[in-house]
């Protein structure tokens, strides 16, 4: 856990800030939304708990952000009541009617394309990777993004080859048993929506107009 | 020693391309969470937005987009329609880009409570 922190923190200050070319934001500026509804999660992987556990950590690095985020569980109850129980069905609604109905300047979508650790006799890999779209309620795409993290737990050397094979294999164990997901996604997501090439502009709750 | 890696790197992300926080949080998205993989632990995820709200009020900060919501929902699962309205108001109030949604609920839910009021009758 405290390792994932240090590579996180470590890979956001390499990676994050000005250094990497921006993606394309003229038609997200264009449209400025100030209000966004994070609808719920599609579901690729094969992890139940998945979808609800990456619509629980979208509303702060949106919001943070500088956007109003309507209440991602008042939204799915919303939408529930409308007989909207499966992500899948949401998709299948016209995003300009969504917008309507929540009042909301833009929908957000995110797929789950993976979520899955795989074990080696003595390594394992946290593997995230998901897919951002969001919709301006006139209909038309304004932004998207691409996030694929992975974490493999890092081994320090003993010295001793023999005693390095045990400390991994128990650093494997440790991550079969409790893999550490919700910190991964909140780093895809904080890369997604803040520090990466994709990261939105400030919102009128943030300095707007500013970039970053 | 690691420690004081992760609080030097930390800072040097504050310093590099810090985003200072907008608002407080409390432990929402985690209770959120734990609420959805376990919904006995819902209880837990109303404390804590109970207390980030007072406590946000205390201090004169604005509460963090969609919390009074989130909190309005939970009673209204509960069957409070009463502190549901009262929630879905002040987050009107305190943030105009939900009002529609709001509204609409608000209507919602007092049009029922006055059909119940109506049958009781």
């Amino acid at each position: 856990m405290r390792k994932l922190l240090v590579l996180a923190l470590i890979s956001l200050w390499l990676t994050g800030c000005a250094t990497q070319p921006k993606q394309d934001m003229s038609a997200f500026r264009a449209a400025a939304p100030r209000s966004i509804l994070v609808v719920p999660v599609v579901n690729k992987s094969l992890d139940v708990d998945a979808p609800n556990y990456v619509l629980a950590t979208l509303p702060i690095p949106i919001a943070e952000k500088g956007y109003y985020v309507f209440p991602v569980n008042t939204t799915k109850v919303v939408l529930e009541q409308e007989g909207l129980y499966e992500p899948e069905q949401i998709r299948q609604y016209p995003p300009q009617d969504l917008a309507k109905l929540f009042g909301a300047d833009a929908v957000l979508y995110v797929t789950i394309n993976r979520w899955d650790a795989q074990y080696a006799l003595i390594t394992t890999v946290v593997t995230v990777d998901f897919d951002y779209r969001m919709v301006f309620k006139d209909g038309t795409e304004i932004w998207m993004a691409h996030q694929h993290m992975q974490y493999s737990p890092q081994n320090n050397s003993t010295g001793s080859p023999i005693a390095d094979l045990i400390v991994m294999a128990v650093n494997a164990a440790v991550t079969r048993a409790a893999p550490n997901y919700i910190p991964l996604t909140k780093q895809a997501n904080q890369m997604t929506f803040m520090y990466g090439p994709s990261a939105l502009p400030n919102g009128p709750y943030r300095d707007a107009g500013k970039t970053n | 020693m690691l420690k004081w890696g992760v609080a030097l790197s930390a800072l040097a992300m504050l310093g590099g391309c810090a985003t200072n926080g907008l608002y407080q949080w409390g432990g929402y998205e985690q209770k959120l969470y734990t609420s959805y993989k376990d919904p006995n632990k819902v209880e837990e995820l109303r404390e804590t937005l109970e207390t980030l709200i007072s406590q946000q009020q205390q201090d004169k900060h604005k509460v963090a987009p969609g919390l009074y919501a989130e909190l309005g929902t939970i009673y209204l699962q509960k069957g409070d329609t009463n502190k549901a309205v009262d929630l879905y108001a002040k987050e009107r109030d305190t943030w105009p880009e939900s009002s529609g949604l709001m509204t609409a609920m608000i209507k919602n839910l007092e049009r029922l409570k006055k059909d119940k009021e109506g049958e009781a009758r």
